[in-house]
């Protein structure tokens, strides 16, 4: 039986508490996802790279990254580097372990796109008499990032869910931080941690109509 | 016919008060086992032994309520920050962890009278530069988010508006942290500390005075509506220091002599 009395009051008095972290929350997985989708670039071109000592590296990276826990990266980044005398504030170690996370899934997410990209338009961007960089960065880079942009908006949001973890590496200023600190104080769990999740709720929802909104205007034919 | 009518009324009218006034310790009583939570990685009050049996002060507490209440005992590990929702979702009937019973909580949950008190030390590294309490200005220090001590010096970092507090999830993250010498120091319980400089688990972890706080007084809890669990939990803790058994489970895991559990010139 469920013996709890809901005290909504003492809740909603934390709002602009809530509201503070949110904000905190919106910026590391913004921060985490522009550096995310640089070094993925990166990392999805070193991937189709012949060089062994440019594709291993790459490849060790994406593997890690999406084959072990987001809260084991953040961890690692925080404990993990620090016994090696590394010392990554909890803000820092969070954007750092989003960031590594981020750059592996999106990597796999343009590698993908970059394929669906018919190779004769790359042959055919140099018959114009384009160098090679400049046929990827104004004919290719383009089409990749409109074929990925759906799937790169899946990432965002999982970033937003992702910086939640911070809370195992000391950081207290994001919305699961703010959340947990109320929580202990006052014992109100259930109440601060429901309107933590619509707010959650709401952030992502946002994003993901933002970035539909987005698609429609920029990729009209 | 109008004796057994009255008898079947009588009858029913038992079983129906029977059934509406079962409370908590009805509960417990019935279902034979007493299911405690306790927060394992807090030595000496609750931890492992090598066979990753829970031992500590907390358990032994909860061997013995059990004993009084006729049942069996089953200790339910617990984080700190989880204390709360495993007594509401009905996972554990007590908690026998540690708990401060501040004025905040006590809107929420039910608190006995003292069954522990806590006085705070200053835990540092040798190399940090930490003399004593007033040292930790300005200075990353880190606890375990939500407890006493932590939410007190979480205040103090943010009164002296100098110097940046972390709140870990769990006293071992805090003294990893130390020594790795992401944070200079933490203000932790006198009873735990030791504990952890005697381990030598840590390197170069050392206790530098007193912090400033009041005797953090630690109750059991139960929900806040259950009076008559409370009030046995209550009877229960007084007999515990009458009968000399308090004193003995404090030689047993801290040593010398047990902190008075009474507030001078109040009742209660």
């Amino acid at each position: 039986m469920f013996t709890y009395t809901f005290q909504w009051r003492q809740a909603w008095q934390k709002i602009p508490l809530l509201l503070d972290g949110a904000l905190v929350t919106l910026e590391i997985a913004l921060l985490s996802m522009a550096m995310g989708v640089a070094f993925a670039v990166i990392l999805a071109v070193a991937r189709n790279s012949k060089s062994r000592w440019i594709y291993a590296p790459a490849t060790v990276w994406v593997e890690v990254a999406r084959n072990t826990p987001a809260l084991f990266q953040i961890y690692m980044a925080h404990f993990g580097l620090g016994s090696f005398g590394i010392h990554l504030s909890p803000y820092i170690a969070l954007l750092a372990g989003i960031t590594f996370n981020n750059a592996g899934y999106l990597a796999e997410t343009f590698r993908g796109a970059l394929r669906a990209i018919p190779g004769t338009q790359l042959r055919a961007a140099r018959s114009l008499g384009m160098p090679q960089t400049q046929a990827f960065r104004l004919v290719i880079m383009p089409q990749m990032f409109r074929i990925a942009f759906l799937p790169t908006t899946n990432q965002m949001v999982w970033a937003i869910l992702m910086t939640s973890l911070g809370v195992t590496v000391g950081m207290n200023t994001d919305l699961a931080g703010v959340t947990q600190d109320i929580n202990v104080r006052s014992f109100r769990t259930f109440e601060i941690f429901a309107l933590a999740a619509v707010i959650y709720y709401l952030i992502a929802k946002a994003v993901t109509l933002g970035a539909r909104l987005l698609a429609r205007r920029m990729f009209r034919y | 016919m109008k004796k057994t009518a009255l008898l079947g009324g009588l009858l029913a009218a038992t079983c129906l008060a029977g059934t509406a006034q079962a409370d908590k310790l009805d509960d417990i009583m019935a279902s034979g086992t007493l299911r405690c939570a306790v927060v394992l990685d807090f030595p000496p009050m609750g931890s492992r032994d090598a066979d990753n049996n829970p031992i500590g002060f907390d358990v032994d507490y909860c061997n013995d309520l059990a004993a009084a209440l006729g049942v069996e005992a089953e200790i339910v590990e617990t984080p700190f920050p989880d204390r709360i929702p495993a007594l509401v979702s009905g996972r554990v009937d007590v908690g026998v962890a540690s708990t401060s019973d501040t004025l905040e909580r006590a809107k929420t949950a039910g608190f006995t009278i003292p069954y522990f008190a806590f006085t705070n030390v200053v835990l540092t590294r040798e190399d940090a530069g930490v003399e004593g309490f007033d040292d930790l200005k300005g200075k990353t220090v880190g606890s375990v988010g939500g407890t006493y001590e932590g939410i007190q010096l979480e205040d103090n970092i943010k009164a002296w508006g100098d110097g940046d507090f972390r709140p870990y999830q769990s006293q071992a993250d805090v003294f990893l942290a130390l020594s790795q010498g992401q944070i200079d120091g933490t203000v932790v319980t006198s009873t735990v500390a030791s504990s952890i400089v005697q381990s030598g688990k840590y390197d170069g972890l050392v206790i530098k005075g007193d912090a400033p706080y009041l005797p953090d007084y630690v109750a059991l809890i139960a929900l806040r509506q259950e009076y008559g669990l409370l009030n046995y939990l209550d009877l229960f803790i007084n007999q515990q220091v009458r009968t000399g058994r308090y004193q003995e489970l404090f030689d047993k895991w801290v040593g010398g002599e047990a902190p008075d559990l009474t507030v001078n010139k109040a009742y209660r």
